[in-house]
């Protein structure tokens, strides 16, 4: 890579601040070319979206207990909104890299990627970044026809509310993306890491506002539950637009776990891709 | 393929055998899947604790009662993803790559080849929280009848019938369009709402949910046989769903194969 006009030489260095430059310049690109990828293979992804049904599932026994008066302060409205909201939030923060960690470790895959001037995790984050509008445009039309269907769902928040949740989803989106990597590099020293990864998946649907927002779990429980990772990947966010939270207390647990857990991702990464050295790969 | 499958007995338990062999050597991943099935168990089970810590009864269903449907909903996604999903699976694979040809070449019924060959045993897993589950509701309830079980034993198995018969059909689309791997997924996706009694759901997705995507005569008809509650005309509609997914998955199949080329040739 070092064969370019001179000035380029420069550019390529290897200083962290380089780094950062080169990475900037190739961002565009980067983005379309997943893109592109993903448009190839829209059939599939519309798929994968709809296959993202489990709260609706989960709203229909909530809506049902709800049929004779609100329970725990949820009426139908709230429980409709709260997994209306569940839905979009689950779909614009999804990733995969679990999956494709585990097959490239196992596979050796991975070895070509390396070979590129740019880190495999930073390429597949810009792929799953470049996933969002398709996966917001395939959010549209279930939303439009929520809409159609029970117009006093939608509700309109204030903008300090919005942004504030615009901020929230995107921390959600890193740190469901960066916890994914982590179990993916797991593969480095388990020759198979999805067992762990649903293991990791049971807890989280039941702590992180999955199944159940978390206000009506056991009072002694809520607080402390809020605290950890898992709210902050989805529940956090619906609770911030459903006013049911403080925004800047949440917004900063949430943004807390992001900066710890991408320290944790890098060092894995750097001990990890050694050990893949050492097998021979 | 003939229309009545000789049923190799001898045959299908040399192919249950010889998977069982095969998937039990990972051992150390094998048990620690173990921590996976119990905490998916609690997974499907908590929301209703939950919902139960605030309401008596649902739909008339009380808590003891709901986690019936659990326990099966349980046994469902064992047989599942135990042997439903390794053996499918595995065909729209064949299909692509062309080692399907092996299979076909045996000299047993091919459908028996294609459903039995593999078993994923961390499967069992599962199967022992759904019986844990069904046994530990009983419990609470008290005993059912000899009569009431007899039939729910019938119509766990009609169930389990009529949601292979699906998913052999989805796979079979695998014959016309190679790559339908995500359709399983959107299948598993659709047929979570299993886990709920199914008079949760409204009138559109009650029937839909016994009909076209039959996961309810799974869960929650043994469920209800057991309380007693079924009568003549839905455990005749159950079995006569079992009957007719069967004939038609087999029929597709049939066909499927009857127009498949192979990949290499």
């Amino acid at each position: 890579m070092n064969t370019g006009a001179p000035e380029e030489r420069v550019w390529l260095g290897s200083g962290p601040g380089a780094r950062v430059s080169h990475l900037l310049r190739a961002w565009p690109a980067v983005l379309r070319v997943a893109f592109a990828g993903l448009v190839a293979y829209r059939a599939e992804m519309v798929i994968w979206v709809l296959s993202a049904t489990l709260p609706l599932v989960m709203l229909s026994l909530w809506n049902a207990a709800a049929t004779g008066g609100p329970v725990g302060g949820y009426d139908q409205l709230a429980f409709t909104r709260y997994f209306a909201v569940n839905l979009v939030v689950r779909q614009l923060t999804g990733s995969w890299i679990v999956w494709e960690l585990n097959w490239a470790i196992r596979k050796g895959e991975l070895s070509p990627k390396l070979l590129r001037p740019m880190n495999p995790l930073v390429y597949n984050f810009a792929e799953t970044l470049s996933a969002l509008p398709f996966r917001a445009g395939v959010l549209l039309p279930l939303v439009g026809a929520l809409a159609w269907w029970r117009p006093e769902v939608l509700f309109l928040p204030s903008p300090t509310v919005f942004f504030a949740f615009v901020a929230s989803v995107l921390a959600s989106f890193i740190l469901a993306w960066t916890v994914q990597a982590l179990f993916g590099m797991l593969a480095f020293w388990f020759e198979q890491s999805m067992g762990f990864w649903s293991a990791w998946f049971a807890i989280w649907s039941l702590l992180a506002g999955y199944f159940v927002p978390l206000d009506l779990f056991p009072a002694w429980a809520v607080a402390g539950t809020r605290l950890l990772p898992f709210y902050s990947t989805l529940g956090a966010p619906i609770d911030l637009l459903l006013g049911k939270v403080d925004p800047a207390s949440t917004l900063a647990t949430q943004w807390g776990w992001v900066v710890a857990l991408s320290a944790l991702a890098a060092l894995t990464w750097r001990t990890g891709i050694r050990r893949y050295g050492a097998v021979g790969a | 393929m003939r229309w009545w499958p000789r049923m190799h007995m001898e045959a299908v338990w040399a192919l249950v055998r010889a998977a069982l062999l095969t998937a039990m050597q990972y051992r150390a991943s094998f048990i620690a899947e173990f921590l996976v099935g119990a905490l998916s168990a609690v997974g499907v089970a908590a929301p209703l604790f939950l919902v139960y810590a605030r309401v008596p009864e649902i739909q008339g269903w009380t808590l003891d009662q709901a986690l019936l449907v659990t326990g099966f909903f349980l046994l469902y996604n064992a047989f599942v993803s135990g042997i439903v999903e390794p053996n499918l699976g595995s065909i729209v694979e064949g299909v692509r790559t062309g080692a399907l040809d092996y299979l076909l070449l045996r000299p047993v019924d091919a459908q028996l080849v294609l459903s039995f060959s593999r078993v994923a045993p961390t499967a069992i897993w599962e199967l022992l929280a759904g019986v844990v589950v069904v046994v530990g509701a009983l419990m609470r309830l008290g005993a059912p009848t000899v009569a009431d079980s007899a039939l729910a034993a019938g119509l766990l198995v009609a169930g389990l019938a009529s949601t292979y018969g699906l998913w052999l059909l989805v796979v079979c689309t695998s014959f016309w369009f190679v790559r339908v791997d995500n359709l399983r997924f959107l299948l598993s996706a659709v047929t979570d709402a299993g886990r709920w009694p199914v008079s949760v759901y409204g009138r559109g997705l009650r029937i839909a949910l016994t009909t076209v995507v039959p996961v309810a005569l799974v869960s929650s008809y043994p469920a209800m046989a057991l309380l007693h509650r079924l009568d003549t005309s839905l455990v005749l509609g159950a079995f006569a769903t079992a009957g007719v997914m069967l004939v038609v998955s087999r029929g597709v199949l049939r066909l499927a194969l009857s127009r498949y080329a192979s990949a290499s040739s």
